[in-house]
C-alpha cells in the first residue's frame, strides 16, 4: 500500500511538477522527521546492539581474536545445541499452535454466548495476559513444586498417581508449554473475537441457506474471514514465544538434562553462567535470520491482501 | 465446539433456521466449557491468593493445599509496611507511566506518518518495525553494558544501577507494537476526512491531533493499556540493569528479595506476586473495554 | 534494607581519586570517590544474617570516615552473576563485590591481587583449605578473599528419628556432640544400604541430581571419593577410566531408592523435602535446619547435621566459598582493602556465623569451634560437626582439581549429575562416557 504513495510523483509527470514534487519532498521530510524518534530508538537501542552482538559472536571465548564463523562451527557440532533447536522449535510451534486453538475455541464460545454475559467472561478470561508473566510463573512454579504439588493433591482425589511435573523430561516439556499456552491463549482469543464479530451476518445466512453444515461453514466462512488476524497474531506470538525466556528460566532453568533449554535460556546458560559471552550470542543469533525471513514473507502476504479487500 | 457457528447466527438473528434445540443445547455446551476454561485460566491467581493467606507454618504442613484453616494478613501487612516493597512500588509506578507517555508521543505520531504520508523507505519501516521482536533482549543486554561503559567514559553519566534507565530502555518493547496498532487504527479512518482537512489548509500536524487523535482515541488507549503491562511486566532488563534494592522495579524487586535461594518463603512470594499483578489488572477491569476494542480494532483493519 | 545510597559523580571522581591517593590519610574524607565505597554483599538466605555484615561495615566507616553503601544481592535467579558480568564488562560498579566460587578464577584478569591483605589473615587465622587456595589464588595471586558470608559445607542433614526406624542407624552415636566423630562404619555401601531401608520405610533420601549448586555438589564429592576425575589437573579429559564407572554404577544404585524427580531438583526442592517430612536426609547447610525451626519445629527437633560417608578414595565434602573481590577499574582500593580486612577478622567472622545461626563457615584453619556450632539447637549440638572440626572429611568442590576455566564449565553446566542421571535412565556406559568425553572437549576451547 506504501509502494503506490511513494511512486506518486512518478505517476504525476509533466504538468505542475515542479510545485508537486516540492510539496512531495516536504511533505516526505515532514513524515521522515515525524518518524524520526522511532527510528532513532531502533536503531540506538535495538539495531545498533544487535550488530554488536554479531560482531561478538564473531569473538572467541575471552573475546580477544575474530574467529568468523568459527562459534557457529563450533555449535554445530553440539548435540545439546541441536537439542535446544528442536527443543525451541517444539516449544514455540507446539505452544502457537494450542493458543492458536484454545484461543479459537474459547472466542467461539464467548461469541456464542448471550451478548450480555459476554463481558464478564471476556474479563475473567483475558486474566492470564494480564498478570506479569514473572508473577503468575512463579504461582506454577509453586502448583509443579515435587514437594507441596497443590496439582499432584487434586490428582490424588481421582486416585491418580503424582505427576512430576518439571521432574522429567517429557513432564517438563508439557509444563513449560502449559504455562505459555496459559499466558498467550487469552490474547489469541480476544482478537479472535473481535474478528468473529466483524465476520458480516449474511456470509453464514447464505451459508447455512446452501446447506452448509457447522464445519463447512466454520472452514469456507469464518476461517477465511479471518485469515490476516489468524496469521498476525500467530506470527506475533511466534516471535515472541521464540524469545521466550523467563518462564522456562523460572520453572526449570532447562532441566532436567537439558531437556526444556531453549534459545534465551541455554544462550543465558553459555554465556553469563558459562562465562562464553560470544558464544552466547551465537545461540540468540541462530534464529534470528530463519524467523526474519518467514516473518518477512508473511506480512508482505498480508499486506499484499489487505490491499486486495 | 459443535454447533458454535450455527449459534452464532441464532442467538443474535433468531430468524433462520429452526434450531431453537440445538441452540439451547449450544449453549449449555459453551457454559460448561468456558467454566471449564476459567477454572483453568484462574486456578494460578486463585491459588496465589489462597497461599497468601496462609502462615508459613500451614503452608510447610502440607495438609490440604486449596483451604486455608488459619487464614491470616500478616503477610500482606509485612510486605507492606515494609519500606522497599513500597520503594519498588513506586519505581516501576514512574518507570511505567514515563514509559507510557513516551511510546504514545513517539509511536502515534511515528505511525501517523506511516500510515498517511509516506516517505521513502516507509514501507520497509513499518514492516521493520515489527520485526525488532525478532531479536530477543537476551541477545541485547551484553552490547547494552558496553554501551552504557562507552556513555559512562564519554559522557559520565552512569547508565548502569538506576531505575531511570529502564524509562530508556522499556520504549524499545513498546514502541513497536503501539506503532503497530496505531498505523492499523490510522488506516482504518477514511482519506476524505484527512484530504478534507489538508484542503482547508491545515498542517500535518494539525490534521494529526484534530482529526485523526479523536477518532483514533480507542486504539490510543489500548496501545496505552498495552504498554503499561508491557512495562510494568517487564523483567530481564531491569534484572541485568539494576541491582540496589532502592533502584529495582517490582517484579524484580519481589523475586530478588522475596526469594532467598533455599529458603522459600511462599506465604510472601504470592503474597508479593499477587500486589505486583494488582495495578495492572486494576487498570484492565476498569477500561478493558476500550482495551479490547482498540487491540482489535487496529489489529483486524491493518 | 541499607540506603545509604551516595550520589554518584563518577567525572568528578576520577581526577579526585588520582590526587586522594597523594594525600597521606588513607581515605579522605571529601565529596569524593576516596571518602566513598559501595559494596555488593551476598543476600544470605538466613532470615536476620545480612544484620551482622551491616553492623561490622558501619562500624568500619565510622572508624574510617569513609560514607558506604550497601547492597545485598540475591543468587536467586543467578541476579549476583548477572551483576557480576553486568559490572565487568560495563568497567563500573560495586568497589568490593562478592565473587560465588568460580567467579574470582572467571575475572582474574580484573582482580586486584589481594595478596597484602591475605597474607597477614593467614599468618593470624591459619591456613585456609585446599578447596580455597585451588579457587582463589592463580599463578601466586590471590583474586580475591574467602568471606565468611555465604561459605558452607553440604554436608549431610538427617532426621535423627527417621534413620533410627528405617535403617537402624544412631547418626548422634555416629557423630557425638562435643566429640570427634565415631563414623567408621559410615561408608557408601552402608549409605546405600540406609538410602534403601529409609525409601522402602516411605521416607527415602533426598539428594538433588538436577543442575544447580547443590546437586552438583553432592555429585562432585562423591566422585571424589572414588577419586573420579573428569579433566585432571593438566587439562587433559581422563572422563573414561574406572573410578567414573564404578562411581556411576553407584549412583545408578543409589538413585533406585530417590524420589524420582531428583533430576529436576533446584536448590530450594531438598530444604522443601525435608522440612514437609518426606525426606530422611538431605546435603544441604544447616538453612533446611533454620527453616525447620521456624516453619515446623516439631522436624527441626530430629534434625542432625554430620558428615558424608567415606569411600574407597576418601571422605569428602563440599565446600562451597564465597569471595570478596576488588575490581581493578574500583576508584577505591585501598579503602575497599581495609574494609576486607576488618571483615575478616576473627572476630568478625564469629559475629557473622552467630548472625547466620551456624551457616557461614571462615575458610581459615583456626576458625572452626566458635561456641555457635556447639550450642546452636534444638537438638543441642545439631550443627557441632558442621564446620568440620575434627578435619574428618577433606573439604572439596566438585571438577576440581581440573583447570578453572574447564572445571567451571563441568560445574555449571552439572556435567557430573548429567552423567549419573542419564547412565541410571539406562543409557549405555560407553554411550555416557562418549557424551561427557565430547561436551568436556567443548570446554576446552579458548
Amino acid at each position: 500500500m506504501a509502494d503506490i504513495a511513494a511512486r506518486n510523483p512518478a505517476g504525476h509527470p509533466t504538468q505542475q511538477r515542479s510545485g508537486l514534487h516540492k510539496l512531495m519532498q516536504r511533505k516526505s521530510t515532514i513524515a521522515f522527521l515525524m518518524a524520526l524518534p522511532l527510528i532513532l530508538l531502533i536503531t540506538i537501542l535495538v539495531a545498533y546492539p544487535a550488530g554488536y552482538a554479531v560482531y561478538l559472536a564473531t569473538l572467541n571465548k575471552g573475546m580477544t581474536r575474530f574467529v568468523g564463523f568459527g562459534n557457529f562451527e563450533f555449535l554445530f557440532g553440539r548435540d545439546t545445541f541441536w537439542l535446544v533447536v528442536y527443543q525451541s522449535c517444539l516449544f514455540a510451534i507446539t505452544a502457537v499452535i494450542f493458543k492458536a486453538i484454545i484461543g479459537f475455541v474459547v472466542a467461539h464460545f464467548v461469541h456464542n454466548i448471550p451478548a450480555k454475559g459476554q463481558r464478564k467472561w471476556r474479563g475473567m478470561l483475558l486474566v492470564p495476559w494480564v498478570i506479569p508473566p514473572a508473577m503468575s510463573t512463579l504461582a506454577w512454579l509453586w502448583l509443579f513444586d515435587p514437594s507441596y504439588s497443590a496439582l499432584n493433591w487434586l490428582l490424588a482425589i481421582f486416585g491418580i498417581e503424582g505427576i512430576p511435573w518439571t521432574g522429567e523430561a517429557g513432564w517438563a516439556r508439557f509444563s513449560v508449554i502449559l504455562v505459555n499456552v496459559w499466558i498467550g491463549s487469552p490474547f489469541f482469543m480476544i482478537m479472535y473475537l473481535a474478528a468473529l464479530k466483524s465476520v458480516p451476518e449474511q456470509l453464514y445466512e447464505a451459508a447455512s441457506i446452501d446447506g452448509a453444515t457447522w464445519w463447512q461453514r466454520i472452514w469456507y466462512v469464518t476461517l477465511p474471514m479471518m485469515r490476516n488476524i489468524i496469521a498476525i497474531t500467530a506470527l506475533f506470538s511466534l516471535i515472541v514465544t521464540f524469545a521466550n525466556f523467563d518462564i522456562v528460566r523460572v520453572l526449570t532453568a532447562g532441566g532436567p538434562l537439558n531437556s526444556t533449554h531453549i534459545f534465551g535460556t541455554w544462550a543465558f546458560r553459555v554465556g553469563i553462567e558459562g562465562g562464553d559471552i560470544p558464544l552466547g550470542a551465537a545461540v540468540s543469533l541462530f534464529m534470528v535470520p530463519i524467523l526474519a525471513v518467514a516473518a518477512t514473507f508473511i506480512l508482505r502476504d498480508i499486506t499484499k491482501r489487505g490491499s486486495e479487500v | 465446539m459443535a454447533n458454535t457457528a450455527v449459534a452464532t447466527g441464532a442467538s443474535t438473528r433468531p430468524n433462520y433456521g429452526s434450531m431453537s434445540r440445538d441452540r439451547t443445547w449450544a449453549l449449555r455446551w459453551s457454559y460448561f466449557f468456558l467454566v471449564l476454561f476459567a477454572i483453568f485460566f484462574l486456578m494460578p491467581p486463585i491459588y496465589m491468593l489462597i497461599t497468601s493467606l496462609k502462615t508459613s507454618a500451614e503452608i510447610s504442613a502440607a495438609k490440604n493445599p486449596w483451604f486455608i484453616s488459619n487464614p491470616t494478613l500478616q503477610n500482606y501487612i509485612d510486605l507492606l509496611s515494609q519500606n522497599q516493597f513500597l520503594v519498588f512500588f513506586r519505581n516501576s509506578a514512574i518507570v511505567s507511566i514515563c514509559v507510557v507517555i513516551i511510546t504514545m508521543m513517539i509511536s502515534v505520531i511515528a505511525a501517523f506518518a506511516l500510515a498517511r504520508m509516506k516517505f521513502w523507505g516507509s514501507a520497509t519501516l513499518a514492516t521493520g518495525v515489527f520485526l525488532t521482536y525478532l531479536i530477543p533482549e537476551t541477545l541485547l543486554f551484553i552490547p547494552l553494558f558496553k554501551m552504557f561503559a562507552w556513555v559512562n567514559e564519554v559522557f559520565g553519566v552512569q547508565l548502569m544501577n538506576h531505575w531511570w534507565t529502564m524509562i530508556i530502555l522499556y520504549p524499545t518493547l513498546t514502541v513497536p507494537f503501539a506503532t503497530w496498532i496505531m498505523i492499523g487504527y490510522f488506516a482504518s479512518i477514511p482519506k476524505e476526512l484527512d484530504e478534507a482537512a489538508l484542503i482547508d489548509g491545515a498542517t500535518w500536524m494539525q490534521t494529526l491531533t484534530k482529526i485523526f487523535i479523536p477518532v483514533a482515541l480507542p486504539g490510543i488507549i489500548a496501545a496505552t493499556i498495552f504498554t503499561f503491562t508491557v512495562a510494568w511486566a517487564q523483567f530481564l532488563y531491569p534484572l541485568a540493569f539494576t541491582t540496589s534494592t532502592s533502584e529495582l522495579v517490582l517484579p524484580v524487586g519481589i523475586i530478588t528479595t522475596l526469594i532467598k535461594g533455599d529458603v522459600f518463603n511462599w506465604g510472601q512470594i504470592m503474597t508479593g506476586a499477587l500486589l505486583g499483578a494488582a495495578p495492572p489488572l486494576i487498570i484492565y477491569a476498569f477500561l478493558m473495554d476500550y482495551y479490547i476494542a482498540g487491540l482489535t480494532a487496529g489489529a483486524t483493519k491493518g | 534494607m541499607v540506603s545509604m545510597k551516595v550520589n554518584r559523580r563518577r567525572f568528578v571522581a576520577g581526577t579526585a581519586a588520582a590526587s586522594a591517593a597523594l594525600v597521606a590519610a588513607p581515605f579522605v574524607r571529601s565529596a569524593n570517590a576516596a571518602g566513598k565505597l559501595s559494596v555488593g554483599f551476598w543476600d544470605h538466605w538466613v532470615p536476620g544474617a545480612n544484620k551482622a555484615t551491616e553492623a561490622l561495615v558501619k562500624e568500619w566507616a565510622e572508624k574510617n570516615k569513609v560514607e558506604v553503601s550497601m547492597d545485598f544481592i540475591t543468587s536467586q535467579g543467578n541476579k549476583l552473576l548477572l551483576t557480576t558480568a553486568a559490572e565487568s564488562q560495563a568497567k563500573s560498579g560495586h568497589d568490593v563485590l562478592a565473587f560465588s566460587t568460580w567467579l574470582p578464577a572467571r575475572y582474574a584478569d580484573q582482580l586486584v591481587p589481594m595478596n597484602d591483605v591475605m597474607e597477614p589473615l593467614i599468618k593470624e587465622n591459619g591456613k585456609v583449605n585446599d578447596t580455597v587456595e585451588y579457587l582463589g589464588k592463580l599463578n601466586g595471586k590471590w583474586l580475591a578473599v574467602p568471606a565468611t558470608a555465604g561459605s558452607q559445607i553440604k554436608g549431610p542433614c538427617s532426621r535423627i528419628d527417621l534413620l533410627k526406624k528405617h535403617a537402624g542407624i544412631d547418626i548422634q552415636a555416629m557423630y557425638p556432640a562435643g566429640q570427634a566423630p565415631k563414623a567408621d562404619a559410615w561408608n557408601l555401601d552402608n549409605f546405600v544400604k540406609a538410602a534403601e531401608a529409609c525409601q522402602k520405610g516411605g521416607n527415602p533420601f533426598g539428594i538433588g541430581l538436577g543442575q544447580t549448586s547443590d546437586s552438583v555438589d553432592s555429585a562432585g564429592a562423591l566422585f571424589h571419593a572414588f577419586g573420579a576425575q573428569l579433566v585432571n589437573a593438566k587439562g587433559d579429559i581422563v572422563v573414561k577410566n574406572d573410578q567414573v564407572r564404578q562411581v556411576l554404577d553407584y549412583y545408578k544404585k543409589l538413585m533406585q531408592f530417590l524420589p524420582p524427580d531428583v533430576p529436576s531438583w533446584d536448590d530450594a526442592s531438598n530444604n522443601k523435602f525435608l522440612v514437609s517430612g518426606q525426606g530422611t536426609l538431605i546435603m544441604n547447610p544447616p538453612s533446611a535446619w533454620a527453616v525447620a525451626k521456624r516453619d515446623a519445629p516439631q522436624i527441626a527437633e530430629q534434625l542432625w547435621t554430620h558428615g558424608f560417608p567415606v569411600g574407597p578414595k576418601g571422605r569428602y565434602a563440599p565446600f562451597l566459598p564465597f569471595f570478596w573481590g576488588v575490581w581493578n577499574f574500583s576508584k577505591n582500593q585501598s579503602a575497599a582493602k581495609s574494609l576486607i580486612t576488618h571483615l575478616s577478622q576473627a572476630s568478625s567472622a564469629e559475629k557473622m556465623t552467630n548472625a547466620s545461626q551456624g551457616y557461614d563457615i571462615p575458610s581459615f584453619e583456626k576458625l572452626t569451634t566458635f561456641k555457635v556450632w556447639a550450642e546452636e539447637s534444638p537438638p543441642k549440638g545439631t550443627l557441632y560437626h558442621y564446620p568440620n572440626p575434627h578435619n574428618h572429611q577433606t573439604l572439596s568442590i566438585a571438577a576440581a582439581p581440573a583447570p578453572h576455566k574447564i572445571a567451571e564449565q563441568i560445574y555449571t553446566q552439572a556435567i557430573q549429575t548429567q552423567m549419573v542421571v542419564r547412565y541410571a535412565k539406562g543409557e549405555a556406559m560407553d554411550k555416557t562416557l562418549d557424551w561427557a568425553a565430547k561436551e568436556l572437549e567443548g570446554f576446552s576451547r579458548n
